[in-house]
């Protein structure tokens, strides 16, 4: 399906429609007007509204099913749509600049502009990412392309015409496409009519993204990162149960989801205790959350049989399909996901030099609340480049206003325009 | 006669007549073999505090410790020196690494003939009728060491063939897709008279299916031609559908009805022949065995129950392959089939682990498509 000025056109349309987009869009910058957040924050509101009204259920339930969440996730993401939410969000990332026309010096003015076209080639690891992602393009006044991520189950395109509904202006502002990535030169075309191309996704989307955008459209990456859990032996069980439902929740896949603990010592025993500790609240936890699916519940078994056949027998704890694997080195890694968490060794003197390497990967990092030296740790976890240090338990948090992986998207989607008084 | 060789040689009548007792002896003397030649082996099973003294009954085959494919993926198991193998097969990883290596000595490969022959005849599968073969699958090509490809054009020789096309064809940058091409062949075979069997992924054979189906195509090929799959869906899980949908769509297409469409099963890593009956069941050969283990325990579990698939067979002293834990999950069934075959049969319900997960942990994408296990 294609999204084209507010209406629905099948795909055979894509390359006619095309065709006429650079003219289109050119038409909506010639009129020189500026699209008001106040307009967009109203229709987003108008739609959060009737989402929570459960106007939409008939989608969102199956959705929520297939992810195995509560309808609470449902409020707790569509919130970032309220009017509440993306004020805050224009507060803190726009500042004074969202008043308009700023004083620079006695003969200057200065004032935002969107950069003017926007090519977002969203990943499909959140349903309502992409549709989020043109509604930041939207805040500061952009066009927005959108190229629909492989396996898009049409929530997007209903998001974002709904919004159209609201506010019928933002039918100039929104243009989706649903282009398999394997048409490079459809992808190349729409990249060359944007002044960025915004690129979520996996350092494979990231390799691609900077082999086939124009040299003179900028790309804004937001990739995949890696986030973990970092506390010493004061933490409860309270904690560990907290952080145990975080990994149920998410199973992991969030860049924010902890991957690992990192136990504040030297002391390989003291892994031991922690994991022989954790196992039970996570078996318990796992039970009653019940969001293992049979399949990755087999695919767990089947590596960590497999790590016992290669020698590795007295590090594993596992039971109800979920494990805690015990492992001396330092390295930073993956899980297995699905409910499989490993404990490693970091003594708080060597976290810069243990996860400054991954600087560009970390994001979350989850602690606990009495951890001794609770600030010197935080700061130690921040020069080493982790961009969110939250309680046990919050790693997937979502607060209205907090940065996307350390940067403000609004302040990457404008340019500051300076002008004689 | 060794054992091994002795129920390779089970009749054709007995295929599917289980002799538990031949087989628990033919494995323990598989078992004992790689512990004695296969030094990794040996460390293997004394890890898992098991030794082929442990096998007594049949019963306690399921002691054995069964090897996951994942560990050959990680390993080169082979248990004799190289120049005893006559065939040496990978598995069909697409990346073209993370793959099992498998090696046959020639020992091996006269039991794989002689369950093959009598398998292929016992499912009236040879013949002297010349054929046209229509091979969803790989062009033979001295690179490709798939099993999956020598295989597929072994099957070419069940009769005379007078001519052979293939789904994935070799060009000069490697092998490319080229289904209008056996679309062509398809249309102008069923003018003729000689029969065509076809062989090769399911994947393949109904995307061209459907693509003939969109463009109105529909035939009749000639009296005697036979569909037969294997390979299983392997990246297209996703648009895998019911063996009905495909029974009725082949049959619309090709004007071929069900009983004339076979589907073979099997793997590099238990390179056993098993081949469904009239009703499309897989019932087990007296070759092998299957247990089905629970996914959290791994512990045996009762025919009905789904679980993870673990093959057995004491058919190479090649490679360890005596036990192996699949990545598929499935069902035993031991109800009684009308086809009148006694064993119990297999149902594959398809493979662990969500592929279409979404996910922004970096590397976890690569972690679940397996290219980092």
């Amino acid at each position: 399906m294609i999204l084209y000025k507010g209406e629905i056109y099948p795909n055979e349309k894509q390359d006619k429609l095309i065709s006429s987009l650079k003219e289109d869009m050119y038409l909506t910058l010639e009129k020189g007007e500026s699209l008001s957040y106040l307009t967009v924050i109203d229709a987003c509101d108008k739609l959060y509204k009737r989402v929570i009204n459960h106007e939409f259920d008939n989608i969102a339930l199956p959705l929520l099913k297939s992810l195995n969440m509560p309808y609470s996730s449902l409020e707790r993401y569509a919130k970032v749509f309220s009017k509440e939410g993306l004020l805050k969000k224009i507060d803190i990332e726009l500042g004074d600049l969202k008043n308009g026309l700023l004083s620079l010096d006695e003969n200057n003015n200065r004032y935002y502009e969107p950069l003017g076209i926007l090519f977002h080639i969203a990943a499909g690891n959140v349903d309502l990412l992409p549709a989020y992602s043109v509604v930041e393009g939207l805040l500061v006044g952009n066009i927005n392309i959108l190229k629909l991520p492989t396996g898009d189950n049409g929530l997007s395109i209903l998001l974002l015409k709904e919004l159209i509904k609201e506010a019928p202006v933002l039918k100039d502002y929104i243009y989706v496409f649903d282009v398999p990535s394997t048409e490079v030169e459809t992808i190349k075309q729409l990249s060359s009519f944007a002044d960025a191309t915004i690129v979520w996704g996996g350092d494979e989307a990231q390799k691609a993204a900077r082999a086939f955008v124009d040299i003179h459209s900028s790309i804004i990456s937001w990739g995949h990162k890696i986030s973990f859990s970092y506390v010493d032996n004061n933490v409860t069980d309270q904690e560990i149960m907290d952080l145990c439902k975080s990994i149920c929740l998410s199973n992991q896949l969030f860049c924010s989801s902890s991957q690992g603990i990192y136990l504040n010592t030297n002391d390989i025993d003291e892994l031991h205790r922690l994991a022989k500790r954790a196992l039970p609240i996570f078996v318990k936890v796992s039970k009653e959350m019940n969001t293992l699916p049979l399949t990755m519940k087999a695919k767990n078994s089947l590596l960590l049989y497999n790590d016992k056949l290669e020698g590795n027998v007295d590090n594993i704890y596992q039971d109800g399909g979920v494990s805690v694997v015990v492992k001396e080195d330092h390295k930073l890694e993956l899980s297995y996901l699905f409910q499989n968490i490993w404990i490693k060794p970091l003594i708080k003197e060597e976290i810069v030099n243990v996860l400054k390497p991954n600087k560009n990967l970390l994001q979350t990092v989850s602690i606990n609340k009495n951890i001794k030296d609770k600030e010197g740790i935080t700061r130690l976890l921040a020069k080493a480049g982790a961009t969110r240090i939250v309680s046990l338990g919050d790693n997937s948090r979502m607060l209205a206003g907090e940065s996307h992986d350390g940067e403000y998207a609004l302040r990457c989607y404008i340019r500051i325009v300076e002008v004689i008084k | 006669m060794s054992k091994m060789s002795s129920l390779f040689r089970t009749r054709k009548k007995k295929i599917y007549c289980l002799d538990d007792d031949l087989f628990y002896l033919a494995m323990k003397e598989n078992c004992s073999f790689h512990y004695k030649h296969n030094k990794d082996y040996k460390t293997l099973l004394d890890r898992m505090h098991f030794s082929p003294e442990d096998i007594n009954s049949y019963e306690d085959l399921e002691k054995i410790p069964p090897l996951p494919t994942l560990y050959f993926k990680h390993h080169n198991l082979l248990s004799l020196k190289s120049n005893r193998y006559w065939v040496k097969a990978t598995s069909s990883g697409t990346s073209g690494k993370n793959v099992s290596l498998i090696g046959l000595t020639f020992t091996d490969l006269l039991r794989g003939w002689d369950m093959v022959r009598r398998v292929f005849s016992y499912h009236h599968l040879w013949s002297l009728r010349p054929h046209r073969y229509i091979v969803f699958g790989y062009e033979p090509h001295k690179g490709n060491d798939k099993a999956i490809a020598k295989t597929a054009h072994g099957f070419t020789f069940l009769s005379p063939a007078l001519s052979k096309d293939y789904a994935i064809r070799w060009t000069k940058d490697g092998y490319k897709v080229d289904l209008d091409n056996l679309e062509k062949k398809f249309i102008k075979y069923s003018k003729g008279k000689t029969p065509i069997r076809t062989l090769g992924f399911p994947a393949y054979t109904y995307f061209l299916l459907e693509q003939m189906k969109a463009k109105g195509i529909k035939l009749k090929l000639p009296k005697g031609s036979v569909i037969s799959l294997g390979g299983g869906w392997k990246s297209f899980y996703k648009e895998k559908v019911d063996k009905q949908v495909f029974y009725d769509l082949a049959y619309e297409v090709l004007g071929v009805d069900d009983k004339h469409i076979f589907e073979f099963f099997g793997a590099v890593e238990h390179p056993i022949l098993y081949t469904d009956c009239r009703y499309h069941h897989f019932h087990i050969p007296n070759y092998a065995r299957v247990i089905i283990r629970d996914v959290e325990t791994l512990k045996p579990l009762k025919p009905g129950q789904v679980g993870l698939i673990n093959l057995l067979t004491p058919m190479s002293v090649g490679t360890p392959i005596l036990s192996v834990m699949t990545d598929d999950l499935g069902i035993l069934h031991e109800e009684i089939c009308p086809c009148g075959e006694k064993s119990v049969y297999l149902e594959i319900l398809g493979r662990s682990g969500v592929e279409d997960i979404k996910t922004c942990a970096a590397g976890a994408e690569e972690l679940l498509k397996g290219d980092k296990s």
